[in-house]
């Protein structure tokens, strides 16, 4: 269906059957609200953190846990600028090759001890061992402490994009004490320097947090910004739970049982969006919808092939049914209104066409003789599934012979490591439209871009990208990066994707964000 | 007695070792590893190649399968790659969740299987005989997860007499824990039962058909006497045969139940492992599985014996 068809603008959002679901909780307006110390809060999440050391896994049910207990030199605030949190700031030298930390002075690790310079060293040096996203500190040779709290790293060179990239939440590079530096993977004292601190872990039970009462605050800041900020722990304790069963999640929360839901399926969250119990957030950028074709294999070798799927597929469909109706129709790299949107660059004549008939006449320029087209997809993830069948069947009726193959998420990992054997693998990015350009552009160059095959253009388009010396220059270089993926086809963007948490609405100050954060919020007295 | 428990236990020992291989080949053969759970998507093969070799992933099948056989014979199942703990400790701390779950399900599905079993065949085609069936057919087509649901909408949300789920340590709070397993075990009983009550009045009806019970009645015993005391211990012998595959089926985690009540037991971890690749686990739970299956048909054989003699005499 076209975009004049449905009467929308391009971006227009699809809340359908949401538009009665709205924020019941103020957002960061907890001045005005009268904060009440104490008490548990308790957040259930579906997965279990694979571990709760926060380096070592870029697992979003170990983040949620672990960004209230560990911090980062930077991180990103709320609308995803670089911000200084352990740091003081940083001073970049002019031929950008020494980046000088402060460090903020008195913080303490829950431990007791003081964080200092060697600290943060030996952080960095064991992230290079075993963080599971080590590469970002692949540009710094190496590291100097000058005083306890003053750290310089310098650079192999100039890379400009350095400090976004060292404040991804992905896998944070967090600081822990310096006799956690030779722990394995997994293996440390599990201290941080953040508002709560692990007390016990029970593997597919419960994490529980404890309020740390020597918790330095960052007055520099009036409140929680982002990763960051001035952080205030009201609750004395914090527990995860998790359960793997959605109805059991969302029937704890009607029971009042547990306080936060951090994943709200959202026929519950329709259902219950008149409740005066509950409240119900969401986010309507919370991922990419994206399908990813093997540009090794035959048929999906032949860019004309590829071109003909991306006319072919009635975006609005596949997004409606595999998001339950909470989703973005955008072509577009970006999130709309993002710093980095460059608007329907590219998409214009590719994006929601549903052309059949351009399809067909495509895949008759491609010489396609029916070979089988394998659809690679999964069941844990409920969108990959649900999006794959929506696919098949549109790709059936422009003519493709369409296998799915749905396995489990391990083996489709697998499978999708293989030169062939796939050729379309439906896929959610979380973090990636989060982080920016950058984080999107590297899973589509290097060594092993997701559609398998290096597109040359794109990669020196993604040189051009990380060496960008100003963000505008960094967009004006992104913008040529999103007409090119609709050149070449490696990768279908399907839509945005949105994300809704419930929360008892005597939770007070709750703010959605990449993570459930559990300071700065109350119950209501 | 004895030399049939040692001729039994040394015959499990093929058992187990065939187990093991076929849980150790089938590892070796399904497709992923620990390194899908610890890269993700955004993995690229150098870093996939990293971890496969940070857990010995990446060496010869058979030197892993000589490591695995050489702790085997030490009694040391392996180590998590992810829960960092072993294996043994993994699945001994899950088990005071699994054990009274089983323990407490098994006996009041037994309890309700039977009764209603013997209901139904003394009160054989009567509208009894019919509404006991259809009871226990109803337990045994409502999958369990659905059922769970239903009693934690119904006893849970709205009623809130019941917690929804989680569980509570009875070390730590003895009527917490108590009704943290109402809801679950209710579950657990309500679907296993019906088989127990179909093979009750099955057996029970053969049995009833007897000369004995005939000559019994005849002789103007009690009615209570002749059902239960004559007729029930000798149609005990394939009701004790189906007691004891749900006794193993439960034993080794009631992994639905466990998931809906959000309960950490046995039968969790393995499913979560297997999510996970965690091999060592899943080795290691299917093993102790195993085992549990081994003892449980054990304990039927040595109640078949001591509820029928003849059996005995024939060993």
């Amino acid at each position: 269906m076209s975009e004049q068809k449905t009467g929308m603008k391009r971006r227009e959002f699809l809340v359908a059957g949401t538009a009665g679901i709205v924020a019941l909780t103020a957002f960061g307006t907890g001045s005005a609200q009268a904060q009440v110390a104490g008490g548990e809060v308790i957040v259930v999440q579906g997965s279990n953190p694979p571990s709760l050391d926060a380096m070592a896994t870029s697992s979003g049910a170990s983040r949620n846990i672990t960004m209230n207990v560990y911090e980062t030199l930077y991180g990103f605030d709320e609308k995803v600028n670089p911000m200084p949190i352990l740091a003081q700031g940083v001073d970049i030298s002019a031929d950008g090759l020494t980046y000088n930390f402060k460090l903020r002075q008195g913080v303490k690790f829950h431990n007791g001890d003081e964080m200092k310079a060697s600290d943060v060293k030996a952080s960095m040096e064991r992230y290079r061992k075993v963080g599971a996203t080590a590469n970002l500190l692949d540009p710094v040779d190496s590291f100097e402490v000058v005083n306890d709290h003053e750290i310089i790293f310098h650079m192999k060179a100039k890379t400009p994009t350095f400090l976004e990239a060292f404040s991804s939440p992905r896998a944070p590079a967090v600081v822990i004490p310096e006799e956690d530096a030779a722990a394995e993977a997994g293996k440390t004292s599990l201290v941080g320097t953040g508002p709560y601190k692990i007390t016990d872990y029970v593997p597919d039970s419960h994490v529980t947090l404890e309020k740390f009462a020597d918790y330095t605050q960052d007055t520099r800041y009036d409140g929680p910004d982002g990763f960051g900020g001035k952080k205030t722990a009201y609750f004395d304790k914090a527990t995860f739970r998790v359960m793997p069963e959605p109805g059991a999640q969302v029937a704890a929360l009607e029971a009042g049982e547990v306080d936060i839901v951090e994943t709200m399926p959202v026929p519950a969250a329709r259902r219950l969006a008149n409740s005066p119990d509950i409240a119900v957030q969401q986010n309507l950028q919370w991922a990419f919808g994206t399908f990813i074709l093997n540009m090794n294999a035959p048929p999906t070798d032949n860019p004309k092939f590829r071109e003909a799927i991306q006319v072919a597929l009635n975006m609005e469909e596949v997004m409606g049914i595999a998001s339950e109706g909470l989703f973005g129709l955008n072509g577009g790299w970006a999130y709309p209104d993002s710093p980095y949107d460059v608007g329907d660059i590219g998409a214009v004549d590719y994006y929601n066409k549903a052309d059949i008939p351009r399809a067909q006449a495509l895949l008759k320029e491609a010489g396609y003789t029916n070979a089988p087209f394998s659809l690679l997809t999964d069941n844990s993830i409920p969108f990959h599934g649900k999006a794959a069948v929506v696919i098949a069947e549109q790709l059936k009726a422009a003519g493709i012979n369409v296998v799915i193959n749905q396995v489990d998420w391990p083996t489709a990992l697998n499978v999708r490591l293989q030169d062939t054997g796939w050729n379309g693998w439906t896929l959610t990015m979380g973090i990636e439209p989060y982080l920016g350009p950058v984080a999107i552009t590297a899973t589509l160059t290097g060594k092993r871009p997701h559609f398998v095959k290096n597109d040359p253009e794109l990669e020196a388009l993604y040189k051009e990208l990380i060496s960008g010396e100003t963000p505008e220059i960094r967009k004006a270089t992104f913008a040529k990066i999103q007409k090119r993926l609709y050149e070449f086809f490696g990768i279908v963007k399907l839509g945005d994707t949105g994300q809704m948490q419930g929360l008892r609405a005597n939770i007070e100050n709750f703010k959605m964000f990449r993570f459930p954060r559990v300071y700065d919020i109350w119950r209501k007295s | 007695m004895i030399l049939f428990v040692a001729r039994r236990l040394l015959s499990a020992i093929p058992v187990l070792f065939v187990v093991s291989l076929m849980t150790f080949l089938i590892m070796w053969l399904v497709p992923g590893d620990i390194s899908a759970e610890i890269g993700g998507a955004d993995a690229t093969p150098a870093q996939i190649e990293q971890i496969r070799q940070q857990f010995g992933l990446d060496r010869p099948l058979l030197e892993r399968a000589v490591q695995w056989y050489g702790n085997l014979l030490h009694g040391n199942l392996g180590y998590s790659y992810l829960l960092d703990r072993s294996v043994v400790a993994a699945v001994f701390e899950r088990l005071p969740v699994t054990l009274p779950l089983a323990a407490l399900g098994l006996v009041l599905a037994t309890l309700m299987g039977t009764l209603l079993g013997i209901l139904a065949a003394v009160r054989h085609n009567s509208w009894l005989d019919q509404s006991a069936m259809v009871a226990a057919l109803i337990g045994l087509s409502i999958p369990d997860f659905w059922f769970g649901l239903v009693l934690v909408i119904l006893f849970g949300v709205t009623l809130g007499w019941l917690p929804t789920g989680g569980y509570v340590s009875f070390t730590d709070d003895f009527f917490g824990w108590v009704r943290c397993m109402t809801l679950p075990t209710l579950t657990l009983a309500f679907t296993q039962m019906g088989v127990i009550a179909r093979m009750t009045r099955s057996s029970m009806l053969d049995v009833l058909d007897q000369d004995y019970v005939r000559t019994a009645r005849a002789k103007g015993m009690r009615r209570g006497t002749i059902i239960f005391k004559h007729a029930l211990r000798n149609a005990l012998v394939p009701i004790v045969t189906v007691v004891g595959l749900t006794a193993g089926v439960l034993l080794s985690g009631a992994v639905v139940i466990e998931s809906v009540f959000s309960l950490p037991g046995v039968g969790r971890l393995i499913v979560g492992s297997i999510q996970r690749r965690d091999f060592p686990i899943i080795q290691g739970g299917l093993l102790v599985t195993a085992i549990v299956f081994v003892f449980v048909n054990l304990a039927v054989d040595i109640l078949y014996g001591w509820l029928d003699p003849r059996v005995r005499d024939d060993r």
